[in-house]
């Protein structure tokens, strides 16, 4: 036997030695990775379930005599910009809500400038209104010698929409109703861990200057960890001003860094214009999907139609706009039960319910029509 | 070059002429006719002092940020930056003040020294380079933007000392708020500075023709470097009443001043004095805008209407104008 035989046998044996515990460690690794990931992916569609379970009507507080106690009240909605169709339409919706229980709502409409808000404010308080409500992402510290002039006044004040629940009650607003941007982040991060496996690689594309964005990216981060350890998700803030120029060049740039991205969640659903044609430019339309949040409708249309936005998480406006005028009334009325948030349910629209969201789909249709025979029982009508 | 128009402004009138009159008080007649209008359609909410004093108080600002345009303009050069140059002012008062507790008048000092910074770079490159100021003004209008992104964290930072808020829009005389008065006692002395000074007449040559103006032995590099920096420093003032009015600094809306800014200039330029940028006309044409977007928004008219106001009030009063002058050429 000559030595480089010998060598040759114990590089063999060495080598199956090797190879041996190799496949022994990656076989133990996979049964308790797999383990830990069955339960995660348990918990997962667990959570996914919840929210793609059409919501019913729940009363937020104690049945009261809006009619009665409203009658002559006037509110001011200034939302925060009349430009955003969603925004627009939750301003409409409150303003016909009104009129059914019976008491003035007006709408401020505007251009999102500050200076117009100032304006909107100094004509609630010159007009004998009974209170203002700053909607859709107005901070009431931002206007804050403004509203104390109101407070002074008289006038009560109120902040709808504005943030995520997470975030320090806004002293300069009486009424707060934040809306859970964290549980959004929270379902998404669940969806994506399903859809993948446990296995994501995901793209988050938000929006720092809009103040629910980093509470929201957090517990995504947070819950993706949690749900999907080996998951891997990487933030890109675009400011809302360059949404239409740098989004498209981010999510470009990040695909060709990263060809292993499997999943991207911008995280408000209008942004998917802007990541569809950096899907189609890098050659991976309908390789990697879109899920996102807020029900814009032209996005679930984009899931009917299309096939890389694949989730879109909706909020029904209807709904936002009377959890919202309960509140206020609530508060106008001294019931004494004003909620702390909004009660607006999250609703998972894919493919299997978009119909129910209309052709073209609809801000409104989609959440059946609980709500609207709920409260208007709850506020005796 | 940025001039309204290319009539000799300066040739004296022997005789009334009425349709020069007509020409440069049209805007305000227009003015109080819509004034009328609204008020007739609106008279317990728009027709009352509580919404006059709101209208004059709540858009001072506008005013500022128009007369800061017009230095710029009257000297030949557009100044892109302005409304940038505002939104930083305002960032760095709320930093300064709010988030590092640095007393107010500090802050506000180093906010009207970063706005005399930015007219500096800009007259640099502009005059050293040799760049269009269009295209100078772009650029570090976009650079700036990014800067207050990065130093406010992209959120808004409130919490700016109630001094501020009590000399801005705090304290009212006869009903109307401060602010409103420092913008007219600023307009009155660029109207001053523009009609009455041989350093606005050098600007105004300066811009009509730099080459005239070179040879007639002005420094037209100077006077130009001059009106950079000075409209810079009254954008960084907009930009400290911004944040004395809202007591808060946002890093965005600040932005959205431009295009108003731009359209009261030019629509200013049509009126009072026609044929040049002058700080009487600006001041008109901002509360005509402010007239007509807010008895708008009283009546409940959709919000995009106001585009077609901003855009159209501008094209239609210069058209105005042109007829009157029986479609002379311009410049433009």
């Amino acid at each position: 036997m000559t030595t480089s035989s010998i060598t040759r046998r114990s590089t063999r044996a060495f080598r199956g030695g090797t190879a041996l515990a190799l496949t022994l460690s990656t076989a133990l690794a996979s049964v308790f990775a797999s383990a830990a990931q069955a339960a995660d992916l348990d918990a997962a569609q667990a959570m996914v379930d919840e929210y793609s379970a059409l919501p019913v009507f729940e009363a937020p507080g104690k049945p009261f005599d809006a009619a009665a106690c409203m009658a002559g009240k006037k509110v001011l909605v200034v939302p925060v910009t009349s430009a955003i169709p969603f925004i627009s339409a939750i301003a409409e919706e409150m303003d016909s809500v009104a009129d059914e229980v019976g008491f003035d709502v007006e709408i401020w409409k505007n251009q999102g400038q500050p200076t117009q808000w100032v304006q909107g404010i100094e004509y609630a308080i010159a007009n004998g209104f009974d209170a203002v409500d700053l909607m859709g992402g107005i901070i009431p510290a931002a206007l804050a010698p403004q509203l104390a002039a109101a407070h002074e006044a008289g006038l009560r004040v109120f902040a709808t929409h504005h943030t995520d629940v997470s975030y320090e009650p806004d002293p300069n607003a009486d009424v707060r109703l934040p809306l859970s941007f964290s549980k959004v982040g929270e379902i998404l991060a669940a969806w994506v861990t399903t859809q993948t496996e446990g296995n994501a690689n995901v793209l988050v594309i938000g929006t720092d200057d809009v103040p629910p964005s980093q509470p929201y990216w957090k517990s995504f981060e947070a819950k993706l960890a949690e749900l999907s350890p080996e998951s891997k998700a990487t933030y890109v803030n675009v400011p809302l001003a360059d949404w239409a120029t740098k989004i498209q060049t981010s999510v470009q740039s990040n695909l060709l860094q990263d060809p292993g991205i499997n999943y991207i969640v911008p995280i408000y659903d209008s942004m998917s214009q802007f990541v569809m044609p950096a899907l189609a430019i890098t050659g991976k339309t309908g390789q990697i999907p879109i899920a996102t949040f807020n029900g814009t409708p032209f996005v679930l249309d984009m899931i009917r139609e299309g096939d890389d936005v694949v989730m879109d998480i909706g909020e029904s406006m209807g709904w936002i706009a009377r959890s919202a005028v309960d509140a206020h009334m609530r508060d106008l009325c001294d019931i004494g039960d004003t909620p702390e948030e909004l009660y607006v349910p999250l609703y998972i629209f894919t493919d299997a319910n978009i119909e129910s969201a209309g052709d073209p789909a609809d801000f409104n249709m989609g959440y059946g029509d609980s709500f609207i025979s709920g409260y208007k029982e709850l506020w005796g009508l | 070059m940025p001039h309204p128009t290319d009539t000799p402004a300066l040739a004296p009138r022997r005789h009334l002429n009425w349709a020069q009159l007509g020409e440069s008080y049209a805007l305000v007649i227009v003015m109080i006719a819509l004034f009328g209008v609204f008020s007739l359609l609106l008279p317990t909410t728009f027709f009352s002092w509580a919404n006059v004093s709101t209208m004059l108080g709540s858009q001072a600002i506008l005013v500022f940020l128009t007369l800061s345009l017009i230095l710029t303009l009257t000297a030949g050069d557009f100044d892109l930056s302005v409304a940038a140059t505002l939104t930083i002012s305002a960032m760095t008062v709320a930093v300064l003040n709010a988030q590092l507790e640095v007393p107010l008048v500090l802050a506000i000092s180093a906010a009207l020294l970063v706005g005399a910074f930015i007219g500096l770079v800009n007259g640099f490159f502009i005059l050293y380079f040799r760049i269009p100021s269009l295209i100078v003004t772009l650029g570090t209008g976009t650079f700036i933007n990014g800067i207050v992104l990065w130093m406010s964290g992209s959120t808004t930072i409130g919490g700016i000392d109630f001094t501020l808020i009590k000399f801005v829009v705090g304290t009212r005389f006869l009903g109307i708020p401060l602010l409103f008065y420092y913008a007219l006692i600023m307009c009155l002395i660029v109207w001053y500075v523009f009609g009455f000074t041989t350093l606005g007449r050098r600007l105004l040559f300066v811009g009509r023709g730099r080459e005239v103006a070179l040879l007639s032995g002005i420094n037209v590099e100077k006077v130009r470097l001059g009106a950079l920096i000075l409209s810079s420093m009254m954008a960084a003032l907009a930009g400290v009443f911004y944040a004395g009015t809202l007591g808060a600094a946002d890093p965005n809306s600040g932005n959205s001043f431009l295009l108003p800014a731009f359209a009261a200039a030019f629509l200013g330029a049509t009126a009072i004095t026609p044929g040049r940028f002058n700080p009487i006309g600006s001041f008109v044409a901002v509360y005509f805008l402010v007239i007509g977007i807010t008895g708008l928004t009283m009546l409940g008219i959709q919000s995009y209407v106001q585009n077609l106001f901003y855009g159209g009030a501008l094209v239609l009063a210069v058209a105005l104008s042109q007829l009157v002058r029986k479609r002379e050429a311009q410049e433009l």
